[in-house]
């Protein structure tokens, strides 16, 4: 307990659902103002940055339908660390996981070139998915067998993914016909993209949206997903009451990994049409971000991945009119989660006076 | 009894008045403008049930604690007490409920550990003599270098005592000493602070036991849920008195077990061997058997190897040797789970650490290790909600749950309503062998009583049923046979009807029939 001229801070017990999503207004106006500042501090107006970004990230049908497109994959990496975080597994390494879903929809869409659409498509979205499982169960088994902090191990396997990637951009898997480090592109029956006329909205979204259904009911509705939870709380109590620890976390992070492949894939089949670093802009770790935001809720996910997605395209846009670099994208959205995780920690604390002197 | 008679003594001033003491945590009112007295030459018994404040009075006395309103008065002088260091300052010391001494230092470095003044030099010389001499004066050997955590928990508290008096204190208090120790381990305590009274201290006892407030209090104040009741002379009341002021209502004390023919063997432990948290041998050697229709406690002081023993019963420790044998099967390797299936039912010794998901809500806790049988599951993958709820609403209305609904979340529930979750939910199943750790320990009287009422239930409905408990008046009330468990080992197995307690006491200290004390 800390204690200052007669004030204390104490923990309180509990928290209301009015409280957290107060905190969570607050953290987003602490991360607005300081933004402002940044904003200023780069010389540029204020009013009209945030008016470019808000025109940016919604101001007009296209706005939105880039904003919806930039949301996908995150709404996909939500999904994957809200079912790991659920399970008090940290999961860092959702980016990781994107990519091996990219490589396997890659792998599938140019060693199987004879498939016809339906069938391409579902192998390759299948493909994605084992190899975000086996890549999510990896740490896993190291955590249950030699008691390997998965942290540490999601995120080294996240450089061991890139470096791989690297490499076979730059050798056996690179265009011949270009300079740049990427893929040709794939075989149009792997695409499925420009779902609705006039945006480039992809089957991303039909996939995410299907995630995310089958995320609320695998947490809420499956004797799996009571295991998760419970293993997430009270990992003892699970344990004394014959929940195998092994098989929870091994499904927890396989099927996390194996969620954030899909974004990957859907990166890949709907947008790209091909493999290049740099179709991810940090997805897997905004992943993280978007969870926290979206209180471990996979429909909240949704909106959150929404928010986020807008603010990256409303950085783009003020960057094009105000100069001011997109960079401070990423500020903002690391401002955002040290303000969301001050908050979080705050509403399970209160402010008391202590003594009357 | 020692020392002086009542009369004797001289009716002095208090020592420590407190005045109208206020104190609110977060989800209590702990104290509830509490007044009372202690003086000097007397030993002062503060009574409650669990939760009743004892604890949080002393420690605003000791300074842990900051009061929101109310005052002390010490030595007739009115005292802000900011801290422990301003309490033992003025002479006030506490032996905490919990002990506060670092294991691997000595029990001497333990004594000077921040007892001494300023500065970094130690006077082990001196700290040495003055130990010594107080040791000889209360009669109470201490191995001065001994490393703490060889200690049992009885001499740990000995230890505590001592810094106290090594410091220097005028007021002393003492916060449930006797939950640690044996009946003889106990009487000793009783005479060295009597001891302590006859030579002008004052003493403040806590304890829930009332048979320990008439054993050593001069007075005693009463508390309930943080209000003061009463404070009274300890001559003039009677224990039923004392009981009916501490719980607020007219108590039953005892339950009455029945004596039935117990039916066949339904658990067995060969000869277990186990390695408790430290790598050592907790459990060497452990052999028993647990016939349908029978209880068989397990008393002892804890720390003896009773948690270890629950842990490889229910399958969460391995043993090192040594078989298990459920309802005629070896389960010896089987997992957790397998073994609930065969019919054991677990009331773990931490419920809240090993038998509950505090934050899942109380219909969600009531199927835990069941999630995926029938009818809870739907084919083992999926939750069958309305099974869950027929079950919960049912298990709340039976087990008497205070719960506004089915959906609360568990960390809401107060001790004895988690208890009974628990019990609802190991007694979902057909109990062939129930294991309890502890199962009354922190509950009030009345959740207490209704623990031992199912538990009693259970051994009638056919279970065998093995009772882990530091109490040796639930173990004699509620057992057929009583095993004795020290240092890892049964010291023996008696029939409730041979057993009294004066020799559970010596076998609970690890001294056999016959032998010198
Ligand atoms: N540090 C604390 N923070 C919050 N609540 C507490 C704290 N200490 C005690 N309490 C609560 O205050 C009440 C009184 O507790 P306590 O003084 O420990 O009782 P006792 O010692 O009589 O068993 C209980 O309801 C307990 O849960
Ligand atoms: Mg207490």
């Amino acid at each position: 307990m800390i204690r200052i001229f007669g004030y204390s801070l104490e923990k309180k017990p509990t928290t209301s659902p009015i409280m957290e999503f107060v905190a969570v207004l607050i953290a987003l106006l602490i991360a607005f103002g300081v933004s402002a500042l940044l904003i200023a501090s780069a010389g540029a107006n204020v009013a009209e940055a945030f008016r470019s970004l808000l025109r940016g990230s919604f101001g007009s049908r296209s706005a939105i339908a880039e904003t919806i497109i930039q949301g996908t994959p995150l709404i996909l990496t939500g999904l994957a660390v809200t079912v790991a975080f659920r399970g008090q597994l940290w999961n860092i390494g959702a980016e990781g996981q994107f990519f091996a879903g990219a490589m396997a929809s890659y792998l599938v869409a140019t060693s199987l070139p004879e498939l016809s659409r339906v069938p391409m498509v579902l192998t390759i979205f299948l493909a994605a998915l084992i190899a975000g499982g086996v890549l999510g169960a990896i740490p896993a088994i190291l955590k249950v067998r030699f008691g390997a902090s998965e942290v540490i191990v999601t995120v080294m396997l996240n450089f061991v993914v890139l470096f791989f990637l690297s490499y076979l951009l730059s050798g056996p898997w690179q265009d011949p016909m270009s300079a740049f480090l990427q893929t040709s592109r794939i075989t149009e029956t792997a695409r499925v993209s420009r779902i609705i006329t006039g945006t480039r909205i992809h089957i991303g979204i039909i996939i995410a949206l299907i995630s995310v259904v089958v995320v609320w009911f695998l947490l809420f509705k499956t004797t799996l997903g009571y295991e998760i939870r419970a293993y997430g709380i009270n990992p003892i109590a699970s344990k004394y009451k014959g929940i195998p620890p092994l098989r929870t976390i091994v499904l927890t992070l396989a099927i996390s990994g194996a969620i954030a492949a899909l974004a990957g894939a859907g990166e890949v089949v709907g947008l790209h049409g091909r493999l290049r670093l740099d179709i991810s802009t940090g997805f897997g770790f905004t992943g993280i971000i978007v969870a926290l935001l979206g209180r471990l809720h996979p429909f909240l996910v949704v909106a959150a991945a929404l928010f986020m997605g807008a603010l990256w395209n409303g950085s783009l846009a003020m960057q094009i009119t105000t100069g001011v670099p997109i960079a401070l994208a990423y500020v903002i959205r690391g401002v955002v989660l040290v303000a969301l995780l001050a908050a979080e920690t705050l509403t399970h604390y209160r402010i008391r006076r202590v003594c009357d002197e | 009894m020692t020392g002086l008679p009542d009369h004797a003594r001289p009716i002095l001033q208090p020592i420590l008045q407190v005045e109208n003491l206020t104190k609110r945590f977060p989800s209590v009112l702990a104290l509830d403008n509490v007044s009372m007295d202690v003086k000097r030459g007397e030993i002062h018994c503060l009574l409650g049930e669990n939760g009743a404040g004892k604890s949080t009075l002393s420690e605003t006395i000791y300074g842990t604690y900051l009061p929101d309103s109310g005052k002390i008065f010490f030595r007739g002088a009115p005292v802000e007490i900011m801290s422990p260091k301003d309490a033992i300052a003025a002479g006030i010391s506490i032996v905490h409920q919990h002990f506060v001494l670092v294991p691997p230092l000595t029990v001497l470095e333990n004594v000077i550990l921040g007892t001494q003044k300023s500065g970094l030099y130690m006077d082990l010389k001196y700290a040495r003599e003055r130990l010594n001499e107080l040791s000889r004066n209360y009669g109470v050997a201490l191995n001065l270098d001994a490393r703490v955590w060889h200690l049992s928990v009885g001499e740990q508290q000995w230890v505590e005592i001592f810094k106290a008096l090594y410091i220097g204190v005028d007021l002393l208090i003492l916060d449930e000493p006797t939950a640690v120790l044996t009946p003889q381990q106990s009487e000793r305590l009783f005479s060295v602070i009597k001891q302590m009274r006859d030579e002008g201290l004052a003493i403040i006892f806590i304890t829930h036991k009332l048979k320990e407030v008439k054993a050593v209090s001069d007075r005693v104040t009463v508390l309930r849920k943080g209000k003061k009741i009463a404070t009274v002379n300890t001559k003039d009341v009677s224990k039923q008195e004392l009981a009916n002021m501490m719980v607020g209502r007219d108590v039953v004390f005892t339950i009455e077990r029945q004596d039935m023919p117990p039916g066949e063997v339904v658990f067995e432990a060969n000869n277990l061997r186990a390695l408790n948290f430290h790598g050592e041998e907790g459990l060497r050697g452990v052999s028993f058997d647990v016939r349908e229709k029978e209880v068989l406690g397990l008393a002892g002081v804890s720390g003896n190897g009773q948690k270890l023993l629950f842990d490889v019963i229910v399958g969460q420790e391995k043993p090192t040797e040594g078989s298990l044998k459920l309802a005629g099967r070896d389960i010896t390797n089987t997992t957790t789970s397998k073994r609930m299936k065969l019919g054991l039912s677990s009331i773990p010794e931490d419920r809240i650490k090993e038998g509950l998901v505090m934050d899942f809500m109380v219909e969600e806790n009531l199927i835990l290790g069941f999630q995926r049988r029938e009818p809870f599951a739907k084919g083992k993958t999926l939750v069958n909600q309305k099974a869950i709820r027929k079950f919960s609403k049912k298990s709340i209305e039976d087990f008497d749950i205070a719960t506004p609904s089915s959906k609360q979340i568990s960390k809401k529930l107060s001790g004895g309503n988690l208890q009974k979750l628990i019990l609802a939910r190991e007694f979902s199943q057909e109990t062939k062998f129930l294991i309890a750790g502890q199962p009354t320990r922190g509950l009030d009287v009345g959740s207490t009583e209704y623990v031992r009422r199912r538990i009693l239930e259970q051994k009638r409905k056919g279970a065998g049923v093995l009772l882990i408990s530091e109490d040796l008046d639930e173990i004699l009330n509620l057992s057929d046979r009583i095993a004795v468990i020290f240092k890892g080992e049964l010291m023996d197995i008696i029939d409730v009807n041979e057993a009294d307690i004066e020799q559970l006491g010596l076998l609970m200290a690890g001294i056999q029939k016959g032998e010198e004390v």
